[in-house]
């Protein structure tokens, strides 16, 4: 499905009052980093995250994302990144959001350098419900508010919030 | 993408060069400060002088922030161990080696995750010995190059005076051969690129690159240039790790000759080559040439480390009627200079050899680059994924493709069929395109165009 801010996306009637996005983003997972000064050292970050709190091999996870920025990038633009992967004998969905204090680099479509990373990991067979969380992800990062609350603040809790608080 | 080379030798210098842009943000290590300084000189990157597998140098080098690591200097082992150290305590994604030794490459296996971690070897005499198997085997071509696995191949003719297709237009190949599918790619006029059109008239000097299924590539030939004697014999300059190779790979079914300077190295690749006859001699000698029937030799190949004796030798042996003569050239101005006189291929090693390389550097899924005409050109095989949606090709006919000016999709192999692309061929998923690009500017443009968006899961 196409993913820009324009596009209409079906919600499921039960969760009407949250995103899609915060069912799978926990607090742990917020992270301000002031090491990661590339793409891989920010791989490799999420890649111990997913390790420690998901039991997911950090290799995995870094394979999983490196290969699939090898197709084309997922840098969005405007100082945001969606890195994304497919990952064997996961069940649900899980995210990792990383505030990075240096801009990073990433082949995004206007050149510019990125600090705000969202790390989306899938189960190997994706559905439309994943497809839904990446357009979820796209029209919530279009959102230029959103995005300079995002910028404004240096607290993972207030940052989480940001996340549960959004509506399209 | 954060790339460190290893060694700033030819293979790595050449690399380098083709490398540095914007996007890309590069660092050459070499224990010698002279050739980085040239470099640094010429291009915007970053050197460092030191020992390439020691953990210290690579740790300054940023290796820790790399996307990958090119270790190709001179030494198989320090390629080996750099790899290693990377794979082992800095996570190195993806990690390229050059090994030359055959020893190494007969044993696959101590290239693994276990062992080395080297993700991909290149061995650059393997590749140019290929390439000059290649020339032998079809003496009309000027290049022979291969696409997904052989099924495809690009080859570059000169249309010669008086040849069949000259001063008619390039529709009537079709005309004049209905049966046999391939497409002009380009055509180079003066060394200049021309855009193939239907009414094109080709003329005398014209280098015509066209695509076809490996399969067909003897009948387009007969076509464009009416299909000289296939070879026989075959004379080789220089027992050198390229020049042994070949003779190798070629001595059951040609007529070899090979010369070679030093007396030693003689009697060791006479114990070699079963069916070669190895000479003890000096290859510009023209009385030596004159004894071993210069005049009735197919091909004859230069190959030596020494530019300037492979210019002499081949300018001797064409004169004295050698049919087709090859001259292996390092250096860069020469291979401008020499290629297209009295010399029929100038071959520079570091430009047959880079594509395979650059495979494995460039962004998007590449599974094949040949740089053509000296890195001015390319051509590459891309593999296109996604969907209508997600893709900028997939799901769309070629002539919906918003392919920049001068970048031509030859064809499309799909699983084992080749498909020649016609503006009316549809895209798939998962297909090997084959795209020319005449202008190196615009394989930026052509690498973007493939990937995918990111709505891609």
């Amino acid at each position: 499905m196409p993913l820009n801010a324009a596009t209409p996306l079906l919600y499921p009637a039960k969760v009407e009052s949250m995103n899609l996005i915060s069912s799978i983003l926990p607090l742990e997972n917020v992270i301000l980093d002031a090491d990661s000064t590339s793409k891989k050292r920010v791989f490799e970050r999420v890649g111990i995250l997913f390790e420690n709190t998901r039991h997911i091999a950090r290799s995995q996870v870094f394979d999983s994302l490196f290969a699939r920025e090898k197709l084309g990038s997922t840098g969005l633009g405007q100082g945001v990144a969606i890195p994304h992967g497919r990952i064997k004998n996961m069940r649900d969905a899980v995210a990792a959001f990383v505030k990075t204090e240096a801009s990073i680099p990433f082949d995004a479509p206007d050149g510019q350098p990125v600090n705000l990373i969202f790390v989306l990991l899938v189960p190997e067979r994706a559905t439309d419900l994943h497809l839904q969380l990446l357009g979820e992800l796209a029209q919530m990062f279009s959102d230029r508010t959103f995005r300079e609350q995002l910028q404004a603040s240096s607290d993972p809790v207030v940052i989480h919030q940001l996340f549960i608080n959004w509506k399209a | 993408m954060k790339i460190l080379i290893l060694g700033a030798g030819q293979v790595g210098s050449t690399v380098a060069e083709s490398l540095v842009s914007e996007a890309n943000d590069i660092t050459v290590v070499d224990t010698s400060a002279e050739k980085l300084r040239l470099l640094q000189d010429r291009f915007d990157l970053r050197t460092l002088v030191g020992n390439a597998s020691h953990p210290s140098t690579l740790e300054q080098a940023g290796i820790a922030d790399a996307d990958i690591l090119l270790a190709v200097t001179q030494s198989d082992e320090v390629n080996m161990v750099a790899c290693k150290l990377a794979a082992s305590l800095y996570n190195t994604p993806t990690k390229i080696a050059r090994i030359r030794a055959t020893g190494y490459l007969e044993h696959p296996e101590i290239f693994s995750p276990e062992n080395f971690c080297v993700d991909f070897s290149i061995c650059p005499e393997q590749i140019l010995t290929d390439y000059i198997r290649k020339l032998i085997e079809f003496p009309e071509a000027l290049q022979v190059l291969e696409f997904a696995n052989g099924l495809v191949s690009l080859v570059a003719v000169k249309a010669f005076e008086g040849g069949p297709l000259v001063g008619k237009p390039l529709s009537f190949l079709r005309s004049h051969m209905p049966q046999v599918d391939t497409r002009v790619a380009a055509i180079f006029r003066q060394e200049k690129p021309l855009i193939p059109e239907g009414d094109t008239v080709v003329e005398a000097g014209d280098e015509i690159f066209f695509i076809a299924a490996t399969g067909n590539i003897r009948s387009v030939l007969k076509e464009l240039r009416r299909m000289d004697k296939p070879t026989k014999r075959v004379m080789i300059i220089g027992g050198g790790n390229i020049g042994r190779r070949l003779a190798l790979s070629l001595e059951r079914n040609y007529q070899v000759k090979l010369v070679e300077y030093n007396k030693k190295a003689c009697e060791q690749l006479a114990g070699i080559l079963k069916h070669t006859l190895v000479l003890n001699g000096d290859g510009t000698d023209e009385n030596l040439l004159a004894t071993e029937h210069v005049a009735d030799v197919d091909v004859f190949c230069a190959l030596t480390n020494d530019d300037e004796n492979n210019i002499m030798s081949t300018l001797l042996a064409k004169r004295d009627g050698a049919r087709k003569v090859i001259a292996l050239i390092n250096r860069n101005a020469y291979v401008g200079l020499v290629q297209g006189g009295k010399i029929d291929i100038a071959l520079s090693p570091a430009h047959v050899t880079i594509g395979s390389l650059l495979a494995y550097v460039r962004q998007g899924d590449v599974a094949v680059v040949h740089s053509l005409r000296r890195g001015a050109a390319e051509a590459l095989e891309l593999v296109a994924h996604g969907d209508r949606q997600s893709s900028k090709v997939v799901g769309r006919r070629i002539d919906e493709i918003d392919l920049p000016k001068g970048a031509t999709i030859g064809a499309i192999v799909r699983g084992d069929e080749v498909l020649m692309g016609h503006r009316d061929q549809l895209i798939e998923s998962d297909d090997h395109v084959i795209v020319f690009v005449i202008n190196k500017k615009m394989i930026h443009k052509v690498e973007k165009l493939f990937q995918v968006g990111i709505g891609f899961l």
